[in-house]
């Protein structure tokens, strides 16, 4: 974990926008402010009520305490309501920046920050960069966000592996169609075909301290920038996720 | 009735928690202070007086370890109930092995604080 947040520090510090910032954070790292956000004013919240109902039950009940603790309830159940509301802008599928983005440097640029956190988990990587990819249209802090979770889960599915090397296969290429693909393919635990369906939901995860958003947000992502995120089994073990964006895509 | 409650000092730098606390603290029968920071609280005058801290973890500057540390460092053994709103089942554990009296997650009961406070009282 620890690891991770720092290739996403390092990940920060390249990104010259202050803009960029509050959207390249690993999903760890927005799991865990969006419980503090929301765990603060809930505390509030609590502490107001019981205090508002111990000076309710006073002899004599102090009436006027009450009161300003039950305003004060109401300031923080709207600051939670605040939380809430930025949360859902965040996961809104609104219109990505567009910028000409080459995602054979949007991936190295997120391979370098990760590449020693793999090896530490004896991850052997291997890249295959597409020459003359064309460029797309989008965001590409955004882009790099799905890069970096699909490279993430893709270690933490090998990270019990024992019987056989954790490889890691990135690749990039054209689609079929107009597209350009970028494919993260991995030996690891694999993908039960049971819940193959369901692995974008939110809120669904096969890790302990997960909380099934990266791959939502990930694929909420790649909608937005009209191309899609899908996963498929092995031939072997492991599974490989991949998306493709259309080229120049970008509505408006 | 005034000299005899005992002072707990609330330092978080969180405003809805300084809000909200002191008065819960007092509902409940203590003296209550609030400070926005653990270097606000070193500097007041309430350091000697309070019998319990209420201490916030992660604070920018000063930490709410890093207090307790300056704390010992000053021989000043006064007990502390941490409060955290970073849910981390492995905090509690190890805040308790370093002397803390109890460690609450936000949000927390006023029956759980209650039971926090006689604890740490309990062990000045």
């Amino acid at each position: 974990m620890h690891e991770w947040k720092q290739a996403q520090e390092e990940l920060r510090n390249t990104q010259a926008e202050i803009a960029h910032l509050t959207r390249v954070m690993t999903m760890g790292e927005l799991t865990a402010s969006i419980a503090h956000e929301v765990n603060q004013p809930l505390a509030g919240i609590i502490t107001n009520a019981s205090t508002c109902l111990r000076m309710l039950a006073a002899d004599p009940p102090n009436i006027e305490g009450a009161q300003e603790t039950a305003r004060r309830t109401i300031r923080d159940g709207n600051r939670a309501s605040d939380v809430v509301t930025r949360l859902r802008a965040l996961f809104s599928k609104k219109e990505p920046a567009a910028e000409p983005v080459d995602l054979n440097e949007a991936t190295q640029e997120v391979v370098a920050l990760t590449s020693s956190q793999l090896e530490r988990g004896t991850v052997s990587l291997r890249l295959e960069l597409a020459d003359d990819l064309p460029l797309v249209s989008g965001d590409r802090v955004q882009l790099q966000q799905v890069i970096l979770n699909l490279i993430r889960n893709a270690s933490d599915a090998m990270s019990a592996v024992e019987d056989r090397p954790r490889q890691l296969l990135i690749r990039t290429g054209r689609d079929d169609g107009d597209g350009v693909r970028v494919t993260v393919k991995d030996t690891g635990a694999g993908v039960d075909p049971q819940a193959a369906n369901r692995l974008f939901e939110p809120f669904y995860t096969t890790k302990s301290g997960g909380m099934g958003i990266g791959l939502s947000v990930s694929r909420s992502i790649v909608e937005s920038h009209r191309g899609r995120l899908w996963a498929a089994s092995n031939d072997g073990p492991g599974a490989t996720f991949a998306f493709s964006v259309p080229r120049g895509s970008r509505s408006q | 009735m005034m000299g005899v409650r005992s002072l707990v000092s609330v330092v978080d730098d969180d405003e809805s928690v300084r809000e909200s606390l002191p008065d819960l603290l007092k509902v409940l029968g203590f003296a209550a202070q609030a400070f926005a920071s653990a270097e606000e609280f070193l500097a007041s005058n309430y350091v000697q007086q309070t019998r319990c801290l209420v201490l916030d973890v992660a604070m920018p500057g000063m930490s709410g370890p890093d207090l307790q540390r300056e704390l010992a460092r000053r021989h000043q053994a006064i007990p502390i109930v941490f409060i955290t709103a970073h849910r981390d089942e492995t905090m509690r554990p190890r805040m308790l092995e370093r002397g803390a009296a109890e460690c609450l997650f936000k949000p927390f009961s006023d029956t759980a604080l209650l039971e926090a406070l006689n604890t740490a009282l309990r062990m000045s």
